[in-house]
């Protein structure tokens, strides 16, 4: 019998994880959080030169008076901040052992409990080619049962279309949020045009590669027929040592083009190894990873 | 092309596996991949487009199936045929003897026993497997080194066993032995592996058509002391040793014989020999203390080991001799004796009657060499010793007395024999002759003109017996030379032959066995082979008289003990057969004889097939798997 997805060890986790949230990134200002956008408040953020549009109030005068430049102070904008989390159920997140899926969800709803518990309210939405049936803003712990119980009915099959998938997201989510993006990547420049998408709907950004340890060093060699587990296509191949090791670089060179185009972008990236123990990651993602300003 | 090992032909149905293999490796093994995509960006320029590309997979199985077919010959152990191999029962004999330790090659320093062996490792690898094969060794005696086998390493073992023997052979003994052990089994064929036993070999299969001589050697140089036998001179004091050497060469030789005495030298005797002939000569030798004597030839050939003979030299003493017979008739056998000052010891000797011989008790204890009774005889001969009666005997000699011949005419039967030896009977005048039958085994020396025996030798386990039939003083025979001399005769040989318990020449390999029963008929012989006190002793067991020792492996002297009485002999390879070591000529190659086949190579046939299935195999790695390791 497999083992179950989520137990009650994993809710002991959860509920550490929460607390380590908590005291790390959300501790400073109770439920309330501060945007990294600026906007109306009553807490000044900063100076910006003034442009035509902007609204007079806001132009400080005292600094006009000392430099006779007309700036206009910004304030911080208290907002809602919703979690999105889209999660990758296609075939390919299928493969490994563990499944990627497995280690995707696991980080999908770890992520989900801190973001219900510390945030205005959080979603869990997968994709293949497109949208699939997702849970939506939930609020409360309380809605934790409901949410494992989701993500533990869903399958990984199909083809992947990020691209299409935000098209429809956007399309559904005006409001700009806090988008965590769990998926394999591979593709990466259909991934890049999805992710521009959502950066210009004004949506923070946070890409998850998860990848198993059979990616990074695949026993294989030899005469082989490969199989795509997403569209069931295959080719038949020589493995030889030099192609293997062209592999492992091409493989590394992905994960390092994911991570220096959220950089220029200001996009966290993180990389989960189905081989480490999902805590731990969301340990070192809350700590170091950024994904909550 | 003929396999000799068919059987290795069920082999190439592993082919089928290759195959197989082949078949299910072509399915190739099927592998899930996240993305193909990807792998197909990267493998681009590996995947297999030409068609030589494609074709290689079918190369690799066409050479492992070259491969399987290379393996499969090696195993089945080809052979290119002269003829029609036809499976025969096949009795191989090797000539193991003297000769066969001759070295043709200094420089490759192997014997023809080790060429002999390894002929036979090469004559069955060219032989169907289905041949059923016998070893002999022809040896002192043939034995049977590996009986009936089809097994090719248990007669190749076999043959590796075989050790030298340092003597000489009988090859007919051998071909009797394998003839016996190949009855009953068609086809048949004996092969004789030998160097020739001087021409032995050669009538052998003269005679038998299924008899193949395989010769072996190719030297004829060779020196051999063909003879050395050693006789006491008790007259001269002194010995004389007979030697003769052969030269088996195609050239005339000149060398030189070393005599050694206890390893001192006491002659060198230059000789030249011309080719295939015998030089022979009688040397004396001073030496009345006896000795051991080692003759070696000092010249070195291809067999050495007839290169040195040996002999014993017998301690040369006076005869004690005790005359029996009234004083009155005493006097010429006294006067007699006396004049063989040399071969008689005149303080030991003494002349008894009967009444004090028979009262001695010191004559039972220690006999004398020659005891003579003249006209007297005890009631029972002596148990052991030389004795002469002259006209009288005792009843336990297997003489029967038929009455009287007046004035018979004494004639001599055995002229050659050593006791009659310078005696002339022919005007011999004699009054009356006892008329006798023998009614045992005896030698009969003289009769009386082909009647009844007048001079005869009785011998019996222990003693000789010389029985003269008529009464001496009664007959003109001590007024004449055959008178003494007969005396002296019996002095010296009686004597000389009733010291000898053994042969004094034994070749090698050849039991020494007592030639007449020993004084007692249980205990024990001790033999020394060396030197005495620093050669270790071997106890044999003495049994109704009589003795058997082996170790007569090799060449030299042998000293043997039986309580007081010592006795020496040697042991002599000293056969002209074995010197002459020039391999037959003019013999069918034994190749077509057997139907020997040709090896496909000059190398062991498997081993240079699975060198070149090695090279297969390195080749197909080169063209096939070396790219997975690119």
């Amino acid at each position: 019998m497999a083992e179950p997805l989520f137990d009650n060890e994993f809710l002991k986790k959860l509920e550490y994880l929460e607390l380590i949230a908590r005291r790390l990134v959300f501790g400073r200002q109770q439920a309330a959080r501060q945007s990294i956008r600026k906007g109306a408040s009553v807490e000044f953020k900063d100076f910006r030169e003034y442009s035509p549009g902007d609204d007079p109030r806001t132009v400080d005068w005292s600094v006009y008076a000392r430099l006779g430049t007309l700036v206009i102070k910004l304030f911080r904008q208290e907002q809602e901040l919703d979690l999105w989390i889209l999660l990758d159920g296609s075939g390919s997140m299928a493969f490994g052992e563990p499944a990627k899926f497995d280690h995707a969800r696991r980080i999908a709803a770890a992520l989900a409990y801190i973001g219900m518990a510390d945030m205005d309210s959080a979603s869990v939405m997968p994709f293949g080619d497109s949208l699939r049936p997702a849970r939506q803003r939930l609020r409360g712990r309380g809605r934790i049962f409901e949410l494992l119980e989701y993500l533990e009915r869903l399958t990984a099959e199909g083809r992947t279309d990020l691209e299409t998938t935000v098209k429809s997201f956007v399309a559904r989510v005006r409001r700009p949020g806090l988008v965590v993006v769990l998926s394999d990547f591979y593709g990466l420049q259909s991934a890049q045009r999805a992710i521009d998408q959502l950066r210009f709907f004004k949506h923070e950004l946070f890409v998850i590669q998860v990848a198993s340890p059979w990616e990074f060093d695949p026993p294989i060699r030899g005469e082989l027929r490969l199989i795509d587990v997403e569209s069931t296509a295959h080719d038949d191949l020589t493995i030889t040592d030099g192609m293997l090791r062209r592999y492992k670089q091409a493989f590394q060179r992905l994960g390092a083009d994911l991570r220096s185009y959220g950089m220029k972008y200001s996009i966290g990236h993180a990389l989960a190894r189905t081989d480490e123990a999902f805590d731990d990651f969301i340990v070192a993602l809350l700590q170091h990873g950024g994904l909550v300003a | 092309m003929t396999l000799l090992a068919p059987w290795a032909l069920w082999f190439l149905l592993t082919g089928g596996a290759v195959v197989a293999l082949y078949l299910l490796k072509i399915r190739r093994q099927r592998q899930s991949v996240p993305s193909l995509d990807f792998w197909l960006a990267l493998a681009g320029p590996l995947k297999p487009r030409s068609l030589f590309q494609r074709l290689k997979r079918w190369l690799s199985m066409a050479l492992w199936l070259l491969i399987v077919v290379s393996l499969v010959l090696a195993i089945g152990n080809p052979v290119l045929s002269l003829g029609t191999v036809k499976p025969q029962s096949i009795a191989i004999i090797i000539d193991n003897s003297a000769s066969m330790q001759s070295v043709d090659d200094p420089k490759r320093a192997e014997t023809r026993l080790r060429r002999a062996i390894a002929s036979v490792g090469e004559m069955v690898d060219r032989r169907p497997v289905d041949d059923e094969w016998l070893l002999i060794d022809s040896g002192y005696t043939p034995r049977v080194a590996q009986s009936w086998t089809r097994d090719r390493r248990s007669i190749r073992d076999a043959a590796d066993a075989i050790r030298p023997h340092l003597g000489s052979t009988d090859l007919n003994a051998a071909v009797r032995l394998a003839r016996q052990l190949l009855e009953g089994k068609s086809p048949q064929a004996i092969v004789i592996m030998t160097d020739g036993a001087a021409g032995e070999a050669a009538r052998l299969a003269e005679s038998d058509a299924s008899i193949t001589v395989w010769p072996i050697g190719e030297a004829d140089d060779n020196l051999g002391i063909t003879l050395l036998r050693v006789r006491p001179h008790r007259q001269q004091a002194q010995h004389f040793a007979f030697l003769r050497v052969a030269n088996a060469s195609k050239s005339e030789v000149q060398s030189q014989v070393v005599l050694e005495l206890d390893g001192a030298t006491i002659a060198v005797e230059p000789f030249t020999v011309a080719a295939e002939w015998q030089w022979e000569k009688a040397i004396p030798i001073s030496a009345s203390q006896g000795g051991v004597l080692r003759a070696w030839i000092d010249r070195p050939d291809v067999l050495p080991l007839d290169n040195e003979a040996f002999a014993i030299l017998e301690p040369l003493r006076p005869a004690r001799v005790v005359l029996v017979s009234d004083d009155r008739e005493a006097y010429f056998f006294e006067q007699a004796l006396l004049a063989m000052d040399v071969l008689v010891d005149s303080a030991e000797s003494q002349t008894l009657t009967l009444a004090d011989y028979e009262s001695s008790s010191a004559a039972a204890k220690d006999p004398a060499d020659l005891t003579i009774f003249n006209n007297c005889a005890p009631k029972n001969t002596p148990e052991s010793g030389a004795i002469v009666f002259v006209n009288r005997w005792p009843e336990d000699l297997p003489i029967r007395i038929n009455g009287t011949l007046s004035k018979p005419a004494l004639s001599l039967v055995r002229r050659d024999h050593p006791l009659m030896e310078y005696i002339t009977l022919g005007a011999a005048s004699v009054t009356e002759a006892h008329d006798v039958t023998l009614t045992d085994r005896a030698t009969v020396l003289a009769d009386a003109g082909g009647a009844s025996p007048l001079v005869f030798v009785i011998q019996q386990p222990g003693r000789t017996a010389l029985c003269v039939g008529f009464d001496v003083l009664q007959s003109d025979l001590p007024v004449r030379n055959a008178f003494p001399i007969l005396l002296r005769n019996a002095v010296v040989h009686l004597v000389a032959e009733q010291d000898a318990w053994v042969r004094d020449q034994y070749r090698v390999g050849e039991a020494i066995e007592s030639i007449r029963p020993l004084p007692a008929s249980v205990g024990s012989v001790t033999v020394i082979r060396g030197k005495p006190g620093v050669s270790p002793e071997q106890t044999l067991p003495v049994r109704d008289g009589l003795f058997r020792y082996d170790d007569t492996g090799h060449a030299g002297p042998v000293r043997l003990r039986f309580g007081e009485e010592a006795a020496y002999c040697a042991v002599n390879l000293t056969d002209e057969a074995e010197t002459r070591i020039a391999p037959p000529q003019g013999l069918p190659a034994p190749e077509e004889r057997l139907g020997l086949s040709q090896r496909l190579f000059s190398a062991v046939p498997w081993l240079a097939l699975a060198v070149f299935a090695a090279g297969l195999i390195g080749l197909e790695w080169l063209t096939y798997h070396y790219r997975w390791t690119e």
